[in-house]
């Protein structure tokens, strides 16, 4: 389903970090949001999950209006959220954090088979907790518990921090095949350039709360500009 | 037969301290350890329950049905009590001790005003059995089996559950459980409820020994209070039973050894010396070690 942001401004309390953002995100699309540290990607983001509220302008999730929702209902509706740090619920099993997916887009039961079927690994580990897995393997669950349920549209937050390069390019391969194959529309906030330009379709680049330019991911290969935007 | 009879009543006064322990702390460490707030009114939850027990048991329903009522109508105070108050204090330990102090006085002096001073009485049922000279009613093991039984029904309900498992989740990350679609004003209001209902069980368990006035709830409180905070809030059962062990040790053999008032005092120093070691309480020292030791 389509991500449609208006005129966003949020922030915490007085403090406004987002500043005027439009932006969609289609289905089968890869959306990078990049920029450099504390330019206001993740709280973005926390504002699209609905974790903090708009301050003013909206969002649209397919048909619904979602700006004044809360973040349960807005996940139900299919807003799938996989956030820095990947919120894994350490003291629970996999397959208890897998079955927790079935709330995103309210699904009647979680569908094991299709997070399995993306990440095979997670099945040997079913009945383990979830905290003493690998930080790969924690991403890797991350994800697929929200393949476990019905989302519409998978927000991912710097997904490559703290994990290894080979686990990197290979949650980049399957984050293309979820635009391929699943169809999903995805936004993802990420610095790692490899990461970025393994997957992104259109890169939005932020800065000091706004979107200040709309790049190809290839633009990025040229140091310069790759420097002026990322400064790495 | 003697000492038979000495050894048995050591052994039995154990866990019959062991029993109170776990009872009155039940459901308040359930609430302390999901939402962060110790519920000074938990006493009057009890109050509640053994209120609703005795009247249920004279007005001619069986002990168990006067339990189970005892059970629902302080699972619905503190449903009621969650819904106009306690949401608005969740983690903010010093504020909800406060407020929920204040909640705590005014169902005492209500109940008085509306039922007056006078005390009732329900029979301790089930006899005694005697090993030597001594005598053991049957009643306080049934306490003490009791407490292991609604200890294992929250642990079946926490690992069953689909209510367990959103309680899990939101007790170790409510903002992400929200963003899988957890409602946790929901899971809260409902863990919260349960942790009443387990009091008024309690209460109606302990009306069974004791009377019961307005001011029932005084007598449990403190104690109460001490097994969570010894406990610690990482793991409810096992803090619970971790500090209750302890506890009920040292009150049993300073009660045996000295008196029933020394041993009541023994229980404070003893919490006291696990908190200068373990502050946050014995739960939450164990887990913190375990995640030292995985992250090695």
């Amino acid at each position: 389903m389509e991500l449609k942001i208006a005129s966003l401004t949020s922030g915490y309390g007085r403090v406004q970090i987002v500043n005027n953002v439009s932006l969609a995100v289609r289905p089968a699309e890869i959306t990078a949001v990049i920029g450099r540290n504390g330019v206001g990607k993740t709280t973005l983001i926390k504002t699209i999950i609905g974790a903090l509220p708009a301050a003013s302008g909206s969002i649209s999730f397919g048909a619904a209006d979602v700006t004044r929702l809360g973040p349960a209902e807005r996940a139900r509706l299919g807003i799938g959220y996989v956030p820095q740090g990947r919120g894994i619920f350490t003291r629970m099993t996999v397959a208890a954090n897998l079955a927790l997916g079935a709330g995103v887009g309210r699904a009647a039961s979680p569908d094991l088979e299709r997070a399995l079927a993306f990440f095979p690994i997670l099945g040997k580990r079913l009945s383990q907790l979830a905290g003493s897995m690998s930080g790969g393997e924690q991403q890797q669950l991350a994800i697929g518990r929200i393949l476990a349920g019905r989302p519409g549209i998978m927000l991912l937050d710097e997904p490559s921090e703290g994990i290894q390069p080979s686990i990197v390019q290979e949650i980049g391969l399957i984050v293309r095949r979820l635009r391929d194959e699943v169809g999903l529309a995805i936004m993802i906030v990420e610095q790692n350039l490899a990461l970025i330009q393994a997957v992104a379709d259109t890169c939005l680049v932020m800065d000091k709360g706004a979107i200040i330019a709309r790049i190809a991911p290839g633009e990025l290969s040229d140091p310069d500009v790759a420097q002026r935007y990322l400064a790495i | 037969m003697e000492t038979a009879g000495q050894i048995v009543s050591w052994i039995y006064q154990y866990f019959d301290n062991f029993g109170f322990l776990l009872l009155a702390g039940v459901g308040l460490i359930l609430i302390y350890s999901m939402m962060g707030v110790i519920n000074m009114a938990h006493g009057e939850l009890m109050m509640i329950g053994a209120y609703v027990a005795v009247s249920a048991f004279h007005a001619g329903a069986p002990v168990l049905v006067a339990i189970v009522l005892a059970g629902l109508g302080a699972g619905l105070a503190g449903v009621i009590i969650e819904q106009l108050v306690i949401r608005h204090f969740y983690n903010q330990l010093l504020s909800s001790l406060v407020v929920t102090w204040g909640i705590s006085l005014i169902i005492s002096q209500g109940t008085l005003l509306l039922l007056g001073p006078s005390v009732m009485n329900m029979p301790t049922p089930l006899g005694s059995f005697s090993v030597g000279p001594f005598a053991f009613g049957v009643y306080r093991l049934v306490m003490f089996a009791a407490a292991l039984v609604l200890i294992g029904g929250v642990w079946a309900i926490f690992r069953w559950t689909r209510l367990g498992e959103r309680a899990q989740a939101t007790m170790e990350n409510p903002a992400m459980a929200r963003a899988l679609g957890i409602d946790t004003r929901r899971v809260y209001m409902l863990t919260f409820g349960l942790g009443a209902a387990l009091g008024g069980i309690a209460g109606a368990m302990f009306a069974m020994t004791a009377t019961i006035s307005p001011f029932f709830g005084q007598n449990y409180t403190p104690m109460a209070f001490i097994t969570v905070v010894v406990g610690g809030g990482a793991s409810p059962i096992l803090g619970l039973a971790y500090a209750g062990l302890y506890l009920a040790g040292v009150q049993t053999i300073t009660s045996n050894v000295f008196n029933e008032y020394v041993g009541y005092v023994s229980v404070m120093a003893a919490a006291f010396l696990a908190l200068l070691v373990m502050p946050s309480g014995i739960s939450d020292f164990l887990e913190r070690r375990r995640t030292r030791a995985t992250q090695r």
